[in-house]
C-alpha cells in the first residue's frame, strides 16, 4: 500500500495497454517472448534452410523436401523472445529542479515505457545514476506483475549530489547481462555527455536519449544582475542579464541540443527532447506516436 | 552667467555620491539557484569577450541619472544671464500710445514696437513679479493692474489701440504709478514712448525710473492749421503746413473743395518752420480738404478738413441795464447775433433752438430763461449757485492747466475792485479763482451749460484788455457750441454736442469712414445729444431730423493739430525726480536678468526621459520583438 499518488493514472495505463514499443533492432533474449529474435527457433515464421549436420534434432527435418530433393535439410523457424529493457534514470541534484520538476517527468517516462514494455512480456530492470558507487537497481521484472515492484521502485528513487554519468553508464553495459532497448532519462547538463553517451555505444544497446530539460532551462525568465549557484557543485555564475544574453543563451541552447542530436544520429541512438511542460500523456500517446515510436 | 542661490550646487555634492553609492551597493548580485551553470558558463563565457562595452552600458544609467542629478541642482541653483531690461519684481509700465506713436519709422510702427519692448520687458520679470500696465495718450488706461499672470500681461499689452485724441500726459499716469510704487519696497516703473511726453514737474517718484526710447527718425511734415473764413461774398481757405524735422523738405499741398482738386502748391519748408497759404474760395463750398501728397514717417497730420462756417449764426440775447463793453465785443464775434433786451424782461417765448445763450448782466429774472446762461455779476442766489456777500480787491488766480475757456486768455494783470463772493454748486469748474471766492465758473448741470463771472465789468479793467474778447470768443464757443469759427473743429475724441428740443426726433452722424449713428429717443430727452466716438479724424456730419424730415445739416471737422504729436524726434533721456535723486531715466546696463532655469529643467526632463527608456530597453526590445514578429506573421 502505498499513499504517494500514483505515476501514471490509471486511465492512461489502459490507453498504454493498447500500444506496443516499436524496436529498430532485433535482439536477442534469454526466454521466449513476443520479439523476432536473431535466433531460430520455434514460432510458425519460417527462416531458412539448412543442410543437416550430425546431430541436429531429426524433428526438424523437412521430410517433404527430402521427398522431392532426397537431401536432408532442416527447416528453421525465427525465434521469438523477450526483450530486456533497460531503464537508466539520472536522479542527480539537477534532476531535482524545474517547474514541473525534471525527475519526477523522469520517473513518469520510465514507468510508461516501462509498463509498454511489461505489457509486451518483455523484462524491464531500472538502474538510477547516483552519487553512491552502488546505485539503486531493479534486477528485471516481467510480465505485468512486474508492473507494480517497477511503479513502487521508481517512485522511492531519490535525488542526490553530483553523480558521475560518465562513470554509472561505463558501468552499467559492462555489467549488464543481455543488450536490449535502453532508455537513458537525463538533463545530460554535464560537461562530460559526451562520454557518458559514448560509453553507451560499447555494447549493442538500442539507445534511446530521453533529454528531459525544465521550461526554465528552455526559456530562462531572467531579468537583472544575478549570480547564478550551481545545484550540484559547479561553479558560480554572474550575470548581468537582459534581452541580448538572454537571446544568446537560447543560441547557446540550441547548438548544445544539435550537437547531441548529431552525436546520437552518428551513433545510431534515438533522441528525444523533452519540456517538462508537456504531460507525459501527451508526449506518448500524441508525440512518441506520430514519430513511430509506439504502435 | 552667475547664479542666483549657489547653495543647491551643495546639493550635487550630497546627492551625487549618494547615488554613486546606491550604484556600488546594486553591483550585489541576486543570488538564484538553477539546475546547473553548465550552459551559463558557456554564454558568459562569449559575453566576456566584450565586457568593456557591456560596462559602458550598464554604466550608462549611471552617467544619466548622474546628469540629471546635476541638471536639476543648476537649475535650482537659478542661473541668468543679465541683460538690458528690467529686475524688480513690481514693474508699472507705461506704455504710450499717443498719435506719435504710429509713425512709421520703427517697423511696423512705433507703438507695435513699444509693444514689443513691452514683451520683452514681461519676459524679464521674475518670478512671481507682478506688473501693471499704463496706456497713456487720450484718457489714461490701466488694462492690468499688478497681476503676475503673464499671459493676461501679453493679451493686455496686445490690445493696446492708438488713439489720436489728447496728448500724451505722463502727469497722470506718473502720479498713479508713484502711488502703485510706494505699496512695494522695490518698484520700477518703465516708460515706454518715444519721449514726446509732457512730464509733471513736482512729483518724486518712490521708485526707479527706466525709459525706453522708441523711434529714430523725427522728419515729418504736418498740416498744422486750416480753416474756412467767410469773407463777404466769398470764402477765405487759410492753410498752415509745419516742418517739424531737421531737413529742409519740399512737399506739395493739394486743396480739394467738397472733394474735387482745387489746386495744388509745392512748398518749400525750412527746418521748423512753417508756411501758410492763403486762397480764396466761392461761398458755397461746405468742405475744404488739404492732403499733402508724398508720405512721411506719420502720415495722419497730412490731412486736415475744414467746414466753412457761412450762413450760421447763434442768436444770443443779453439782458443788460446797458453794457457797452459786451455789445461791442460780442458785435465782433463772427457767428454771433447779438439781441438786446432790457433788464427787466421776465417772460421769454423763444425756443432753444432759437435763442440758445442768454446772457444776464446784472440781473437775475424770475423765471430764469431756457438754454444756456452767463451770469454777470449776479445780484442773487439761484439755484445753481448762492450768493454770500462782497469780495474787495481780489487777487486773480486763474487754473492751471489746459483749460479751454482760457485758451490764449492771460489773466494775471487783469485787476477787479469788487465782485460779489458766490458758492458754487458742484456742477462748477472754477476757471478764475480768488482768495475770496471764484471769480468765473463754468459747468453743465441737467443738460445746459452755464458760466458766472463774479465781478461787473465796469468794476474791472479787463474789458480794456485783450484777453477780454478772446475771454468772450472762448466763452461764446462754450456756451454756444456748433457756432462760430472754431466751432466746427473738433479735437479727436472731443465729444460732439447737438442742441435739440422738441422739434427734432432723431439725431444721425456720419462718420469719416462712412458709417452711420443715430441717436436713441432716450437720448433726446434733454436738451442736448452728445456723440463721444470722434477719434477717427476726417469730416462728420450731423443731420437733425424732424418727423422724418430733414431739418439741418451740419459739418464738423475732427484734425490733429498737434504739435507736441508731430514733433517726433524720440526724445534720448525723460528728467523726471526719482527718490534716489537720480533725474535721467536712461536704461544702464546690468539691469534685467534672464533667468533660465525653465531651459536647465527641461533638458533635465529630456534626460528624465532617456534613462527611463534605457532602463526599460528590455521591455522596449520585447516589445519590439513581438512586433516583428507579428508583423513577420501578418506578412506571411
Amino acid at each position: 500500500m502505498t499513499t504517494r499518488t500514483p505515476l501514471l493514472e490509471p486511465a492512461f495505463l489502459r490507453q498504454l495497454d493498447r500500444l506496443s514499443l516499436v524496436t529498430k533492432r532485433v535482439m536477442a533474449g534469454e526466454l521466449q517472448g513476443e520479439r523476432r529474435s536473431p535466433r531460430r527457433g520455434a514460432s510458425v515464421e519460417f527462416a531458412d534452410f539448412r543442410h543437416y549436420t550430425s546431430g541436429d534434432d531429426i524433428r526438424q527435418v523437412d521430410w517433404k523436401l527430402y521427398a522431392r530433393m532426397e537431401r536432408i535439410f532442416l527447416k528453421l523457424f525465427v525465434a521469438e523472445d523477450e526483450l530486456n529493457f533497460h531503464l537508466l534514470i539520472d536522479t542527480s541534484a539537477s534532476m531535482n529542479w524545474g517547474e514541473p520538476l525534471k525527475l519526477y517527468h523522469a520517473k513518469q517516462l520510465a514507468a510508461a515505457f516501462g509498463y509498454l514494455a511489461l505489457t509486451n512480456l518483455d523484462r524491464v530492470s531500472v538502474s538510477a545514476c547516483a552519487t553512491t558507487a552502488r546505485s539503486p537497481q531493479l534486477p528485471g521484472v516481467r510480465g505485468k506483475r512486474g508492473a507494480v515492484p517497477l511503479f513502487s521502485f521508481l517512485q522511492q528513487l531519490a535525488p542526490g549530489g553530483s553523480a558521475d554519468l560518465t562513470q554509472f553508464c561505463r558501468r552499467y553495459i559492462q555489467t549488464a547481462r543481455m543488450p536490449g532497448p535502453l532508455l537513458l532519462c537525463s538533463d545530460l547538463l554535464d560537461p562530460h555527455w559526451k562520454e557518458a553517451l559514448e560509453a553507451l555505444t560499447r555494447r549493442p544497446f538500442d539507445v534511446t536519449v530521453l533529454h528531459i530539460l525544465a521550461p526554465q532551462e528552455l526559456r530562462p525568465l531572467l531579468d537583472g544582475d544575478f549570480r547564478l549557484m550551481d545545484s550540484e557543485s559547479g561553479p558560480a555564475v554572474e550575470v548581468s542579464a537582459d534581452a541580448d544574453l538572454l537571446q544568446r543563451y537560447a543560441a547557446h541552447l540550441r547548438n548544445w541540443q544539435g550537437e547531441i542530436e548529431n552525436f546520437c544520429h552518428g551513433h545510431r541512438m534515438s533522441y528525444l527532447q523533452i519540456d517538462t511542460a508537456i504531460p507525459v500523456e501527451e508526449f506518448v500517446l500524441g508525440y512518441m506516436r506520430r514519430r513511430g515510436l509506439v504502435r | 552667467m552667475s547664479i542666483l542661490s549657489p547653495l543647491a550646487l551643495l546639493g550635487a555634492a550630497v546627492i551625487g555620491p549618494l547615488i554613486i553609492a546606491i550604484y556600488l551597493l546594486k553591483l550585489r548580485r541576486e543570488e538564484r539557484t538553477i539546475s546547473s551553470t553548465f550552459l551559463w558558463r558557456r554564454v558568459v563565457r562569449d559575453v566576456e569577450a566584450n565586457t568593456p562595452w557591456q560596462r559602458l552600458r550598464r554604466n550608462l544609467l549611471l552617467l544619466l541619472q548622474l546628469l540629471l542629478m546635476l541638471l536639476l541642482v543648476v537649475a535650482l541653483a537659478r542661473p541668468f544671464m543679465t541683460t538690458q531690461g528690467i529686475s524688480s519684481g513690481n514693474l508699472i509700465m507705461v506704455i504710450d500710445r499717443s498719435a506719435s506713436m504710429g509713425a512709421t519709422d520703427e517697423t511696423p510702427d512705433r507703438l507695435g514696437a513699444a509693444k514689443q519692448r513691452a514683451l520683452q520687458l514681461i519676459d524679464q520679470l521674475p518670478d512671481g513679479g507682478r506688473a501693471t500696465i499704463i496706456a497713456i495718450g487720450g484718457l489714461m488706461q490701466v488694462p492690468v493692474a499688478a497681476t503676475s499672470d503673464r499671459r493676461e500681461l501679453r493679451q493686455a499689452i496686445e490690445q493696446i489701440q492708438l488713439t489720436t485724441s489728447g496728448s500724451s500726459d505722463l502727469t497722470q499716469a506718473l502720479t498713479l504709478a508713484s502711488a502703485l510704487a510706494a505699496r512695494e519696497s522695490e518698484s520700477e516703473v518703465a516708460i515706454i514712448s518715444d519721449g514726446n511726453v509732457s512730464l509733471p514737474s513736482d512729483l518724486r517718484l518712490p521708485a526707479r525710473v527706466s525709459y525706453f526710447p522708441v523711434g529714430r527718425s523725427g522728419e515729418n511734415v504736418a498740416i498744422s492749421a486750416i480753416s474756412l473764413q467767410p469773407e463777404v461774398s466769398s470764402q477765405n481757405l487759410f492753410v498752415q503746413v509745419t516742418n517739424y524735422g531737421a531737413q529742409p523738405v519740399s512737399r506739395r499741398l493739394d486743396l480739394y473743395l467738397d472733394g474735387a482738386v482745387f489746386n495744388a502748391y509745392t512748398l518749400n519748408l525750412e527746418p521748423g518752420r512753417e508756411q501758410s497759404i492763403i486762397a480764396e474760395v466761392p461761398a458755397q463750398v461746405q468742405i475744404a480738404e488739404a492732403h499733402l501728397a508724398g508720405s512721411d514717417i506719420l502720415p495722419t497730420d497730412d490731412r486736415a478738413f475744414a467746414v466753412t462756417t457761412l450762413g450760421e449764426a447763434a442768436t444770443v440775447r443779453l439782458l443788460s441795464p446797458g453794457n457797452r463793453f459786451l455789445e461791442v465785443g460780442l458785435g465782433l464775434l463772427p457767428g454771433i447775433r447779438l439781441l438786446v433786451a432790457p433788464a427787466t424782461t421776465n417772460s421769454f417765448t423763444e425756443t432753444v433752438a432759437q435763442v440758445p445763450v442768454t446772457i444776464l448782466d446784472g440781473v437775475v429774472p424770475e423765471p430764469l430763461p431756457p438754454g444756456n446762461l452767463f451770469f454777470i455779476n449776479p445780484p442773487r442766489s439761484t439755484d445753481y449757485f448762492s450768493v454770500t456777500g462782497e469780495i474787495e480787491f481780489p487777487s486773480v488766480r486763474p487754473a492751471t492747466g489746459e483749460e479751454p475757456l482760457l485758451r490764449n486768455v492771460s489773466m494775471s494783470d487783469v485787476s477787479i475792485l469788487k465782485a460779489v463772493r458766490i458758492v458754487p454748486g458742484s456742477w462748477a469748474q472754477i476757471v478764475v479763482d480768488s482768495d475770496g471766492g471764484p471769480l468765473l465758473i463754468a459747468g453743465e448741470r441737467a443738460g445746459r451749460r452755464l458760466a458766472v463771472m463774479t465781478f461787473d465789468l465796469h468794476n474791472s479793467d479787463l474789458p480794456l484788455q485783450i484777453a477780454f474778447p478772446l475771454l468772450l470768443s472762448n466763452l461764446m464757443n462754450f456756451l454756444a457750441p456748433g457756432v462760430g469759427n472754431e466751432a466746427a473743429q473738433l479735437r479727436p475724441g472731443e465729444p460732439l454736442s447737438v442742441q435739440v428740443d422738441s422739434q427734432i426726433s432723431e439725431v444721425r452722424v456720419t462718420r469719416p469712414d462712412g458709417s452711420r449713428w443715430s441717436s436713441r429717443a432716450e437720448q433726446l430727452q434733454g436738451d442736448q445729444v452728445i456723440y463721444a466716438e470722434t477719434e477717427a479724424l476726417g469730416i462728420y456730419t450731423v443731420e437733425e431730423f424732424g418727423d422724418g424730415e430733414l431739418l439741418a445739416r451740419r459739418h464738423y471737422a475732427a484734425n490733429l493739430f498737434a504739435p507736441e504729436e508731430s514733433r517726433l524726434l524720440p526724445k534720448d533721456d525723460l528728467r523726471i525726480a526719482q527718490s534716489s535723486g537720480l533725474q535721467s531715466t536712461l536704461v544702464r546696463e546690468r539691469e534685467g536678468r534672464q533667468e533660465f532655469w525653465r531651459w536647465v529643467a527641461m533638458v533635465a526632463l529630456i534626460v528624465l526621459v532617456a534613462e527611463w527608456l534605457v532602463y526599460q530597453r528590455h521591455g522596449l526590445h520585447y516589445l519590439w520583438s513581438r512586433w516583428r514578429s507579428r508583423r513577420s506573421v501578418g506578412s506571411s
